[in-house]
């Protein structure tokens, strides 16, 4: 447990000393926006609105995936992570602190993007920002669960960044589609969907299940 | 407590069944593939569909056979963690490459028969996206095996790899189901929904499939174990001769 604190807290702190991941991570978010509505055909506004919810969960998926892959890529400087192999705890727990600091950039990034979403399509966010949030966290843990996993993978293959979001992408698709159901269900007003949410909650669990269990052999050196 | 493991200049068990099951799985799927073409051209023509409907005997069968090369890569990755022997992560890979082929077989005599019956090639219908995701994670699987240096270290990124693909294909499953996607793929699973005359090459099909795959299983894993051993066999001669563990030129 002090281990999974301590790696937590030392990503913060390094993140905050540098803040360089997670400012990519933003400005990749909003690109893929602009590119995709510049793609888009003009003067489908109504057409747009209905993919909004794609859109902003493809936005969110993307930029996780750039700061993933920087999540165990800068362990490798100075052979970092070796060293933090060296913990004496179970590796599980420096599994769940690398993906708790990667949870907490997603949470600020998530949180920014929805603002800017709502700025700049006329969204009125307040009455559902509560479960709105509860969504974009279940979506951000499955993501980060299965993310710092493979993230760990391919930070030691040749090729990692090309590697990642061919690993990663086919197995997210479940918190895709779950978080997309749930948010579009309340950018419609209605309540939100049970099964959406069990599909959400359950990825996550199995997710969180797997890599806690199988962290160990990945680390192994 | 370490368990056994076969050294690494030694055949291992899996390679010794594999091999001497080469032969008698090759002279079996000779046998079995002349019957079967036989019973595909006697079978029934399907009144609706006409002759396109024969492609299900290929194609359903080549998707078990495709299911059953992922569920062996995902076991054998398991077994790998677990007992730390070579064999049983070539036998992952090897699983995992003939899974792919007959995956690619599934998805490549699907849209012949869609194309008659639908009257489309392709259709975002539950099953195919599922199967699609499914090659989509076995090809990565098999990148990742590629891209990865030292042997150890693949296998057990590979072993970790294959697993979560099988662990995701329910979850994939309900969230296809749960985004609208309906099925409009017909249920030939189901007992009786075959017509008369149909059962017989469909059987004789899905053995076909099953043969093939153990073949090519038993081929692959034969030479997998050559490999390692011819490998194995070079560094250490290099190492008695005292020449450095790389290829000069």
């Amino acid at each position: 447990m002090n281990v999974l604190l301590a790696v937590l807290w030392k990503d913060l702190v390094t993140e905050w000393r540098r803040r360089d991941r997670m400012a990519a991570m933003l400005v990749f978010a909003l690109l893929v926006v602009v590119i995709f509505f510049l793609a888009a055909p003009a003067g489908s506004e109504a057409a747009s609105r209905t993919h909004l919810p794609g859109l902003l969960w493809v936005a969110y998926l993307f930029a996780a995936l750039l700061g993933l892959e920087r999540a165990f890529a800068q362990e490798l400087e100075n052979d970092a992570l070796s060293l933090l192999a060296l913990a004496p705890a179970d590796r599980g727990w420096i599994y769940l602190g690398k993906a708790g600091a990667t949870l907490v950039m997603l949470l600020v990034l998530q949180g920014l993007c929805a603002l800017a979403f709502a700025l700049a399509f006329g969204l009125d966010l307040r009455p559902v920002a509560l479960p709105l949030a509860g969504v974009a966290l279940l979506g951000a843990v499955g993501v980060c669960a299965a993310g710092t996993l493979f993230s760990a993978v391919a930070a030691r293959t040749a090729w990692g960044q090309v590697l990642l979001p061919l690993l990663l992408l086919p197995l997210l698709v479940p918190v895709l589609l779950g978080a997309v159901r749930a948010t579009a269900a309340l950018l419609d007003g209605e309540a939100l969907p049970r099964d959406a949410l069990q599909l959400l909650v359950v990825t996550d669990a199995v997710f969180l299940i797997l890599s806690f269990a199988t962290f160990e052999y990945v680390l192994d050196e | 407590m370490t368990p056994s493991r076969t050294p690494p200049s030694a055949e291992s068990a899996i390679e010794r069944l594999a091999r001497r099951s080469v032969a008698a799985t090759g002279w079996l799927l000779l046998a079995v593939v002349a019957g079967f073409a036989w019973a595909v051209q006697a079978a029934p023509t399907d009144a609706m569909q006409g002759p396109i409907q024969k492609v299900l005997y290929v194609h359903a069968p080549c998707a078990f056979a495709a299911y059953l090369g992922f569920i062996t890569t995902a076991l054998a990755g398991a077994v790998y963690l677990w007992r730390r022997d070579a064999a049983w992560d070539r036998l992952a890979a090897s699983a995992a490459e003939v899974g792919v082929v007959f995956c690619a077989l599934v998805i490549l005599s699907g849209p012949i028969w869609a194309r008659g019956t639908w009257g489309q090639w392709w259709s975002w219908d539950l099953r195919l996206i599922l199967t699609l995701l499914l090659f989509l994670i076995y090809l990565a699987y098999l990148l990742l095996r590629s891209f990865t240096e030292d042997d150890e270290r693949t296998a057990r990124f590979a072993a970790v790899y294959g697993m979560a693909g099988l662990v995701v294909i329910p979850l994939n499953y309900f969230a296809i189901r749960l985004a609208g996607g309906r099925t409009i793929h017909p249920e030939n699973l189901e007992r009786g929904s075959l017509g008369d005359g149909m059962g017989m090459p469909f059987a004789l099909g899905v053995t076909v499939a099953l043969v093939a795959f153990f073949h090519l299983l038993a081929r692959r894993v034969e030479l997998a174990g050559l490999q390692a051993r011819a490998e194995h066999a070079e560094a250490e001669q290099q190492a008695l001769a005292g020449a450095p563990p790389w290829p000069t030129p």
